[in-house]
């Protein structure tokens, strides 16, 4: 008995056997997220090496221009595990509900906007629904073929969050709708996204990523060309004409859904440098799929800088291209990008 | 203007399918993620959400749940009970551990798969939550197992398990691989959330917390009723998909769930049957598990073909009568194989015991006792080598599970096929004919036999096996009680060691 006691004394673990010695006690993040990809090895799935699944992740996953062996060494720098995250959003959601009883109860503003605010409403928050669940969609593609739970976590956090915007997106269309009957509110946004040519290039982007499979130029187009520069489009840029328009709520609104955007930005950036750091060729091969995509970026930049600046006296299109890129260039050297590395 | 209910927004929110004019749509949503198998895209506008839930309540009432179990876990942690559970109880929790935390991680991905692939925005939309759920599992699996890796280092193996070659975690991964992640939205719902987690997992969590917290282990049993609530709501989403396809498709409704069925309940005779009627202690048992089975899981799978109008699987009879006698092979399968678990099973055959398994199944001495009497023998003559393996046993190339696994002795038949050149064996005519509905499949995996006979696994002997498959000392399976039922001649229930 006392032998016995003594002996599990002796093989006690301190932690999962996997993590090594890492010489100091494992974050919560990481005991709750460590090495949870079973798909690692030659064969991903426990099945024949030709089923579609294996042959999928073969393709798409492993024989990828981006080389990284460490992913398991990758972290979130938010860190953030399941119980962080239902805490952290419950909050951001209290936040955004008392927005709303403020703006609906106490001061009633829907009621008040302006004709100009309702056709900035109308034209640049309420169609981005589509925008938003195509950004869903693949932020839950670039979950299920990461290589490492670190990454997919975070992607399904990140999946999480659009569908936050989404469902809020939703939210504030009833409301518009209910206020001001006769302007279309939830029934004009599907054809201003199908055929408003200033929506066309972020749709025409949306559509091409849902047809790219290769995990790396999955994550960097997504990550780090076109979902910045339309949330910086829909929530930064946006909420600065709200805000012009006396359309406060939604100016507000935006400003907290994009601490979602700078949490994701944290986290693709983070991810490029660990790659980078991994192994220098990789540098060129997230440059390469950003300048695939440099042309698209482009083009949303310049028609999204119209499609708000137009709602706005004083707003000048060529200035909010200027921040908009201005901004994408801060993104791409967060990520480890630097023109004269 | 006053503020909304869910209701009023909701049918805008799921409202984001849109027609697409720069890329093909059919590449975008390639037929085998989707596995649409002809049925047109119209048809998945009746698809309805089971239950509506928007992303502002889900995270106030998750985090309110994350309170919850922390609570209990921060009590139970000062209180550190798990050195007084019986250690069948603490075998129980080993394998469910071991077995369920990366299927948990798993089941994030299909989810997922579900909110990238499936057919419709609003499952498409609902699938954020089942992928947030499980997440939640995995994590309080992972978090439950790490706590007490300091008393047990067979918790290592809830993160570890699935990247070892230990053979149950193959047939358990073998599964799982299939119908949650090579599978296209429609099966995986059909045959994952519909037959698995709604028909299976869900009861089998209710059963297992109320088994926990008789045994006084009520942070395990809290944990299990906390992850049953969640399972709860997103198993749902296997119904609207099955409404759909038995509009276009009953047959290939029928084929699936029949398939999905057998497989999961071979599963889970091995992992459920065993905990239940031999290391549940005795006098604890509310249930057998074929009591359990009769009256939790098959009435309610009959009750759902019934409703769809679907018909009883072909194999509906050798269904009944493997129920009286797979969990028993596969109990003596693993309890004699103990050192390639990393468990300890208990053997459980006292006198008491004994009683209670011919009462439960009547035929038990028959099929099983004059076995099980070989080995009490030589037990009580010290002869334990004859107790253990020299070598690995054949396994079935559908199931991974051992031949003869499936039924007693009195009903053993060889099931082969010779696919494309090779020679694939079977436990039973119904993995067979789940192997002949779509060999090419399953054709092309080796199971841990095929392996070893080509040399993989190296020196080719039962040490090089549990080497390959990770068994390291401090988690090799043996005797939960050292072997105190078998000596043990006096009529008592038996007692925790110690
Ligand atoms: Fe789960
Ligand atoms: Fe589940």
């Amino acid at each position: 008995m006392a032998q016995a006691a003594g002996n599990r004394r002796e093989r006690r673990r301190k932690t999962w056997s996997s993590l090594g010695d890492l010489g100091r006690k494992p974050t919560e993040y990481e005991v709750v997220t460590h090495g949870m990809n079973h798909t690692a090895g030659e064969t991903p799935l426990e099945m024949g090496p030709d089923v579609h699944g294996n042959v999928w992740l073969k393709k798409y996953r492993d024989d990828i221009a981006l080389k990284v062996d460490n992913w398991d060494e990758f972290r979130d720098p938010d860190q953030l595990t399941y119980g962080k995250y239902v805490r952290l959003q419950d909050e951001q959601e209290a936040y955004v509900d008392n927005l709303l009883e403020e703006y609906t109860e106490r001061r009633p503003s829907d009621e008040t906007l302006s004709s100009a605010a309702l056709a900035c409403l109308g034209s640049c928050l309420t169609p981005g629904r589509y925008l938003v669940h195509g950004q869903q969609m693949m932020a839950a593609y670039i979950q299920q073929i990461a290589a490492s739970s670190y990454v997919a976590n975070g992607a399904s956090f990140q999946a999480a969050d659009q569908l936050r915007r989404v469902q809020r997106i939703a939210y504030r269309t009833k409301q518009l709708d209910l206020a001001h009957p006769t302007h279309g509110f939830g029934s004009n946004e599907r054809g201003i996204w199908e055929s408003d040519p200033l929506w066309q290039p972020m749709r025409e982007a949306t559509e091409r990523l849902l047809v790219t499979f290769a995990w790396d130029e999955a994550l960097i187009a997504t990550n780090l060309v076109v979902k910045p520069i339309c949330d910086d489009i829909f929530l930064r840029q946006f909420a600065r004409v709200a805000r012009s328009l006396d359309a406060g709520l939604d100016a507000l609104i935006a400003d907290n859904l994009y601490r979602d955007t700078e949490r994701h930005q944290r986290f693709a950036t983070a991810a490029c440098r660990h790659a980078i750091a991994a192994d220098r060729a990789n540098r060129d091969v997230i440059w390469g799929h950003v300048e695939a995509w440099q042309e698209a970026g482009e083009a949303i930049v310049v028609a999204g800088a119209k499609l708000v600046a137009q709602h706005a006296d004083g707003m000048v299109a060529g200035e909010v291209e200027a921040e908009l890129r201005s901004a994408w260039q801060q993104l791409q050297r967060d990520a480890g990008l630097t023109h004269d590395a | 203007m006053a503020l909304l209910n869910r209701d009023d927004w909701y049918d805008i929110a799921r409202d984001v399918d849109w027609s697409f004019s720069y890329v093909d749509r059919d590449e975008a949503f390639p037929e085998a993620w989707v596995g649409a198998n002809g049925i047109p895209p119209e048809a998945w506008e009746d698809w309805e959400e089971p239950f509506r839930v928007s992303y502002r309540d889900y995270v106030k009432v998750q985090r309110e749940k994350e309170t919850g179990v922390g609570a209990i876990r921060d009590a139970m942690i000062r209180a550190d009970l798990y050195a007084h559970l019986d250690p069948g109880h603490r075998a129980s929790s080993h394998l469910h551990m071991g077995t369920t935390c990366m299927v948990e991680q798993m089941a994030v991905t299909m989810q997922s798969r579900f909110c990238r692939f499936a057919p419709s925005p609003k499952w498409r939309s609902l699938g954020v939550f089942g992928m947030l759920d499980e997440i939640r599992h995995a994590q309080l699996d992972l978090r439950f197992s790490h706590d007490l890796l300091k008393d047990e280092p067979r918790f290592d193996w809830c993160q570890k398990a699935f990247h070892t070659n230990e053979w149950g975690v193959i047939a358990v991964r073998n599964f799982f691989d299939d119908v949650m992640l090579n599978a296209g939205c429609i099966e995986a719902a059909l045959a994952t959330s519909l037959t698995v987690e709604h028909g299976f997992t869900n009861m089998q969590f209710v059963a297992l917390a109320s088994d926990a917290m008789e045994a006084g282990d009520i942070n395990f049993s809290n944990l299990l009723s906390s992850i049953q609530t969640d399972e709860a709501r997103h198993a749902q989403v296997g119904f609207p998909t099955l409404d759909v396809v038995i509009k276009h498709d009953p047959a290939r409704a029928q084929r699936i769930i029949d398939v999905a069925f057998w497989r999961a309940f071979r599963l889970f005779q091995t992992l459920t049957g065993t905990a239940m009627d031999y290391y549940t202690p005795v006098e604890k048992r509310k249930m057998s598990f074929k009591e359990f089975m009769l009256e939790w899981i098959v009435k309610h799978h009959e009750r759902i073909l019934r409703d769809y109008g679907l018909k009883l699987p072909w194999y509906w009879d050798k269904f009944l009568l493997a129920l009286d006698h797979g969990h028993h092979a596969l109990h003596i399968g693993t309890w004699f194989w103990r050192p390639t678990l990393f468990w300890k099973p208990n053997g459980g055959i006292s006198p008491a015991e004994r009683r209670w398994l011919n009462e439960k199944y009547p035929s038990w001495d028959d099929s099983w006792g004059v076995l099980w009497d070989q080995i009490i023998e030589n037990i009580r003559a010290g002869r334990m080598d004859k107790t253990l393996p020299e070598t690995l046993p054949a396994l079935c190339n559908l199931t991974q599970l051992p031949l003869g696994s499936a039924i007693d002795r009195h009903h053993l038949g060889k099931q082969q096929v010779e696919y494309e050149g090779r020679v694939y064996h079977f436990d039973s005519d119904v993995s067979r004919w789940v192997f002949e509905l779509d060999p090419a499949r399953y054709a092309g995996h080796m199971n841990v036999v095929d392996r070893f006979i080509a040399g993989q696994i190296q020196p080719m002997n039962l040490e090089g096996g549990l080497n390959w498959m990770g068994l390291t000392p401090d988690v090799m399976g043996d005797d939960a009680y050292d072997y105190r039922w078998a000596r043990d001649e006096a009529e008592q229930p038996l007692q925790a060691a110690e």
